[in-house]
């Protein structure tokens, strides 16, 4: 099946300077990023906060355009589009926040503001745009009587369902969701979740899943990319990143995330150290400052991502030295 | 800490340049021969050689841009030009006034911080009391009258109805430094009676604001006596903001001084500035109002020093 | 109708009847303002001219009628001109950046330099004086304080994610700024016009007032005030009039300001300011104190206080911690997790209070109840036998002040010792969380280090004076994993350091809880609903609120996640029995009544009235 959305070496550095006269350094936020996704799939984006995964999401969007590199939709590229020509494009893919206060305007009704996305692009005749607002609320699960209500009178997770029913309003194929569950409470949480699994699936939507929940994504999504500073470390299928990661990094990843099934007393290996700046990476495998494997190779060289198992892709040296460890219960 | 002030001082430099172009394009962008308004009153057309006199004079018939060049070049050797009502140069009656000025605003300036920010800070510690309804409406009131009706009222108070204070005039300090700051005392606390009434809304409002901040919950937290919490982990904080809003108000404080130093026959920069304007003297209007500006823009190359010596974190933003 | 409006509205109709005088005046039966009657000058108030005579003989009413014309004409009109000007230039600059921003936004700024009264009147000396040349000059004036407003307000509202929810979905840039940014920036462009029309009133008296704005015989506040000063030793009263005009004028003005900005950004913060300020009324212990380990918590509530009275925010909380265990408090938010570890230690926010119930707590002095303490007596047991961490290490370090001598202040605080010893300790102590090369980071600025390590510093800070009872508010919340993984492992080490210190730790991450604690108390909306061990909690919990939060982890192999249905009810709106009914598959009516925490054996308890039916086989 071809994708629907794939990014071809995407690379996006935001240039920075320490004081109006300092010395001018870039941060690279993506580096070098290939990604496809395909209808009815869902691909988790997982890292720690600095590691480019909100932009790799601004970037597919094309609300943020790429320093080098490109994004093909349905074969095109974005760039190709310019001003009116890409706002007909964004009707294709739409966007689901983190903060669900945030993310509504607070001084129109929810109705308007899920019509808005209908009458852009005139999705249906206005006549009937009451109708397919009604249609859309309840397809989040929401009543329709609601619509003429301010976001104010709603509860986070109802939000959050309002977010969704703007962003399906004009009939996208790709969705990014971009830590939507993680301002939620754990019982709300799992509402999300679900509603988000029912509507890939009603839908035939292609979503990308940006989370640092470890959890939510080993449920939600098909597929895994691991970030690390601006790179994908780690790709594959979803059960068996989680059961079988092969980067160093997904698997202290992994062991640091706290279980429910992990045997009381036992913890997992502690990564030492922090995240390293972004403006000032280590070179080679950027990873190297905290790998308990580390070599000198690791310093001198990117590591390339390989391919290591049937769609399982993992960018690191001594990937021959990390079969069978690690991994969720 | 020393490349911030270097920086500082540069964007200073840089708007120093900015405003003097500003004042020169405030003369040729506006509709009509600069040398025909400056001579035209009411309704009667000025006298043709006279406009062709005041053209030559002012340089008005070289390009615009030969007379820029003459403009900024003149500017950099402190050359204000000569007056044209009496051809005097402009630069040397300026450099005598510009102290006594700076001597009004810096005392009000004192005056007002010394009474605005304990003020301030004792309303926001009592927030809803009666004494914080009283310092608040007072400062609102003060804030309110007009400066000259402020000086106005003292004149006849204190030196027509009580004869406390002669009504102004000036005496230098080396002569009779008694009688100088007596003379001083009245202007001075007309000019800092609404920057005193801003610094209490401002320190008030900043002071509730860092008292809801999760640092002072810290503080309480270790344990800290209320004394070191509200000096230390407060107001500190508190001034942070103030002295922004001082560098803010510095432009309303220093057209205060124009009124005041008019009121109190003060001889400052204004009083002439404003005999200047009446008899529409070009040269010495621009003279006046490009030495206030620098002053201005070195008020708050100051404020942005004290700024960054109170956060730490300005240093290194931007 | 708040408060907040009325008062706005009780001024703003104030200032229409004001503003309708000279509004009015053309109608209204006036004495002429021009022409002279020498015999009247400077006559006193009288029927006829009920405020006096000038020094023309002129009626000072009517005088001070028209005059308001010209000040309110300027002042208005200048203010509503840039508001124009200011807004667009403000919000093309904020929304559109790069060039748009310098040549609208930097540019207005170098106006900014010139002191505005000095400005006016450069233009005053080449255009004259007059109402015309005052407005344009004012109007240059306030541009760039509306373009410096709009524009702070667009870059914050361009910011935010329904803005950006706009882009994404592909409207018209013109049309968002119209329909959406437009509308969340009228607030401060309104506080901004009532701010600039009081500025300009000013400003063209000021001028007439130096003869350079008003040309006479016109009148005008400012000239009245002038030619009243010359004459002030034959008729005080000319001064007063016109005076208490333009000041009353100004301050209702202000006054208006100021309520605007109450009614459009309404604070958070209750009235009243810091209520830990204040003196507060002692609550004497009602029950003698009894032999307690460490700390043992009966019936504690926490409540609000509004307008219309209180409301109950948790209530009936109980549990207790014996020295060296680490007891868990966890919950969704709402749940009083937090308020009841902040109640500890008398840090509750404003407008909130301990309303019953006690905190038993040992000290070296005897058992103290710790609900019934007030700011001062607080002071010597905080930060030396109960310290605090909180959730948001950026916040809680005060940012104008180094490390080093934020630690180094709550040593001294309760053991006075010399600096230099103090600052070795600290070194000590931040060498202990493993932050890396402490000599040369206690002259950090918090802004300079990490997040983890502000969290790292952050519990150095509670652990400096070894304390009896550590309570740590969602410690790892803000932090990435594999961050969060180390300072739950700094937690483990502290308390192997210090065996007897017992942990009070707030979280919402039951894997969390499973990781770091001994034992569990599970709260739901301002209550404990279940208590244990943690290990017995999770393997086999007795509430169905407990059952269902550990079923709707996502960590099952089930294709569907358990959710539970609806949402925490909102305090005041309680359910009278059972908190957890509403959502409950196992709701019977029984339930309805108010439930006590029952005893179920071996040390554990649960708010549920049928947990034995429903876990029989475990009862």
């Amino acid at each position: 099946m071809s994708p629907v959305i794939e990014a071809l070496e995407l690379t996006r550095n935001f240039p920075s300077r320490s004081g109006w006269v300092g010395a001018k350094r870039d941060v690279w936020a993506l580096r070098g990023i290939n990604l496809s996704i395909s209808r009815g799939e869902t691909v988790g984006v997982v890292g720690e906060s600095g590691c480019g995964k909100s932009t790799l999401g601004n970037i597919l969007l094309g609300l943020d355009s790429p320093t080098g590199g490109g994004v093909r939709f349905e074969g095109k590229y974005l760039h190709d589009f310019k001003g009116a020509h890409r706002r007909q494009m964004r009707k294709r893919m739409q966007l689901v926040f983190q903060d669900p206060f945030g993310s509504l305007d607070p001084r129109r009704s929810v109705g308007a503001q899920i019509a808005d996305g209908l009458r852009n692009h005139d999705v249906v005749p206005a006549a009937e745009i009451p109708a397919e607002v009604a249609r859309l609320l309840t397809l989040v699960g929401l009543a329709p009587s609601v619509a003429p209500r301010r976001p104010s009178q709603f509860s986070g997770g109802q939000r959050q369902r309002i977010a969704i029913a703007r962003a399906l309003a004009p009939r996208p194929d790709f969705i990014v969701a971009d830590e939507p569950v993680s301002a939620l409470d754990v019982s709300i949480q799992a509402q999300i979740v679900n509603l988000l699994a029912d509507l890939r699936e009603e839908l035939d939507l292609a979503m990308l899943f940006i989370s640092h929940d470890l959890h939510v994504v080993r449920h939600l999504c098909t597929r895994v990319v691991v970030m690390y500073l601006g790179r994908i470390v780690e790709e594959g299928p979803a059960e068996q990143i989680f059961t079988a990661p092969r980067h160093p990094y997904t698997q202290a990843l992994l062991a640091a995330t706290p279980s429910l099934k992990r045997p009381a007393g036992e913890t997992g290996k502690v990564l030492d150290g922090e995240l390293p700046s972004p403006a000032n990476p280590p070179s080679g495998c950027a990873f190297r400052t905290r790998c308990a494997l580390a070599t000198g190779d690791c310093a001198s060289a990117v590591p390339p991502l390989e391919t290591v198992g049937p769609e399982r892709r993992t960018a690191c040296f001594h990937a021959d030295l990390t079969a069978g460890q690690g991994g969720l219960q | 800490m020393l490349r911030y002030v270097a920086l500082r001082v540069l964007i200073a430099l840089v708007l120093v340049w900015l405003v003097s172009t500003l004042v020169f394009l405030v003369l040729h962008l506006v509709p009509g021969d600069p040398a025909e308004l400056l001579l035209s009153a009411g309704n009667t057309a000025p006298d043709p050689e006279a406009v062709a006199q005041l053209r030559s004079q002012m340089g008005l018939d070289r390009p615009v841009l030969a007379q820029y060049a003459a403009y900024i070049a003149d500017l950099t050797h402190l050359d204000f030009g000569v007056s044209l009502r009496d051809q005097n140069p402009i630069a040397p009656e300026l450099a005598l006034r510009l102290p006594r000025t700076l001597e009004l605003i810096l005392a009000a300036a004192v005056i007002a911080s010394l009474i605005g920010v304990p003020l301030g800070t004792l309303a926001a510690m009592r927030d809803g009391g009666w004494s914080e309804k009283l310092v608040s409406l007072l400062a609102s009131a003060a804030l309110s009258t007009p400066v000259f009706v402020v000086g106005t009222t003292l004149v006849l108070v204190f030196a027509q109805w009580l004869g406390w204070i002669s009504a102004g005039g000036y005496v230098p300090l080396a002569e009779d430094p008694l009688r100088h700051l007596s003379l001083l005392a009245m202007p001075a606390v007309t000019i800092a009676l609404p920057l005193t009434a801003v610094m209490i809304r401002m320190t008030r409002a900043s002071v509730l604001e860092v008292l809801e901040k999760d640092h002072v919950r810290t503080a309480r937290a270790k344990g800290l006596a209320r004394g070191p919490i509200i000096r230390r982990h407060v107001v500190r904080n508190a001034l942070v903001p103030v002295i922004t809003v001082l560098g803010l108000e510095m432009g309303t404080l220093i057209g205060g001084t124009v009124l005041v130093e008019y009121v109190f026959n003060w001889p400052g920069l204004s009083g002439y500035l404003v005999r200047a304007v009446e008899a529409r003297d070009y040269p010495e209007v621009v003279g006046i109002v490009l030495v206030i500006s620098f002053l201005f823009v070195l008020l708050n190359l100051l404020i942005d020093i004290t700024y960054a010596v109170l956060d730490p974190r300005v240093k290194l933003a931007k | 109708m708040t408060r907040a409006q009325r008062s706005l509205y009780i001024w703003l109709g104030l200032a229409a009847v004001l503003i309708a005088f000279p509004l009015l005046a053309p109608v209204l039966p006036l004495q002429p303002t021009i022409g002279m009657d020498i015999p009247h000058r400077f006559a006193g108030p009288s029927a006829a001219n009920w405020l006096g005579n000038d020094e023309y003989g002129r009626d000072v009413l009517s005088r001070i009628i028209w005059g308001a014309r010209a000040s309110l004409a300027v002042a208005f009109g200048s203010a509503f001109c840039a508001a124009v000007i200011g807004t667009i230039l403000g919000l093309l600059g904020g929304y559109f950046r790069g060039i748009t921003e310098v040549l609208a936004v930097r540019s207005t700024e170098i106006v900014i330099c010139l002191p505005p009264l000095l400005l006016a009147m450069l233009v005053i000396t080449i255009l004259g004086a007059g109402v015309l040349t005052l407005t344009v000059a004012l109007t240059i004036l306030f541009v760039p304080n509306y373009t410096r407003v709009v524009y702070a307000a667009t870059l914050q509202t361009g910011g935010l994610d329904f803005v950006k929810a706009q882009e994404a979905m592909g409207t018209h840039p013109l049309k968002i700024l119209a329909r959406t940014v437009l509308p969340n920036i009228v607030p401060p462009l309104l506080v901004q016009f009532s701010l600039t029309v009081a500025s300009g009133i000013l400003l063209e008296s000021g001028l007439s007032f130096l003869g350079l704005g008003v040309v006479p015989p016109a009148p005008s506040w400012g000239l009245m005030i002038r030619a009243a000063r010359a004459a002030m030793d034959q008729q005080p009263l000319l001064l007063l009039w016109p005076s208490l005009a333009l000041a009353g004028t100004v301050l209702l003005l202000n006054v208006i300001c100021d309520r605007l900005q109450d009614v459009l950004s309404p604070k958070t913060a209750a009235r009243g300011g810091a209520a830990w300020l204040r003196r507060q009324i002692k609550r004497t212990p009602d029950a003698p104190a009894p032999e307690v380990p460490l700390l043992k918590i009966e019936d504690l509530s926490v409540g609000v206080a509004l307008e219309q009275g209180s409301m109950g925010l948790t209530k009936g909380i109980a549990f207790e911690v014996k020295p060296g265990e680490t007891m868990a408090l966890v919950g969704e938010s709402g749940s009083g997790k937090t308020l009841t570890g902040l109640a500890m230690t008398g840090l509750l926010p404003n407008a909130l209070s301990v309303t019953g119930g006690h905190a038993w707590f040992r000290t070296e002095a005897g058992v103290v109840d710790l609900a019934a303490l007030t700011e001062e007596e607080f002071g010597p047991l905080r930060g030396n036998d109960i310290s605090m961490v909180f959730q948001d290490a950026a916040a809680a370090l005060n940012p104008v002040h180094r490390i080093g001598d934020q630690l180094a202040e709550i040593i001294q605080c309760h053991r006075p010792m010399p600096k230099q010893q103090a600052e070795a300790e600290v070194v000590e102590l931040l060498r202990k969380v493993g932050i890396p090369d402490p000599e040369r980071r206690i002259r950090a600025y918090p802004f300079e280090l990490s997040g983890g390590q502000r969290q790292r510093a952050m519990i150095a800070m509670a652990v400096a004076n070894a304390p009896k009872l550590l309570i740590a508010d969602e410690p790892t919340t803000a932090l990435d994993p594999t961050i969060q993984a180390q300072i739950l492992r700094l937690f483990a080490k502290l308390k192997e350091d210090n065996p007897g210190m017992g942990v009070i730790f707030v979280t919402h991450n039951l894997a969390v809880v499973k990781e770091i604690a001994t034992h569990v108390s599970v709260m739901y909306a301002g209550q404990v609903v279940e208590q244990g061990t943690v290990e017995e909690v999770f393997a086999d919990p007795r509430h169905p609120y407990t059952k269902a939060l550990l079923a709707s982890v996502p960590e099952s192999d089930a294709e569907r996640l358990e959710s539970i249905p609806g949402t925490v009810p909102q305090p005041g709106a309680m359910p009278e029995g059972c908190r957890f009914a509403p959502r409950c598959g196992h709701a019977a009516a029984a339930c309805a009544a108010p439930q006590p925490l029952l005893d179920t054996g071996e040390g554990r308890t649960t708010r549920c009235l049928r947990w034995a039916d429903l876990w029989k086989d475990v009862a």
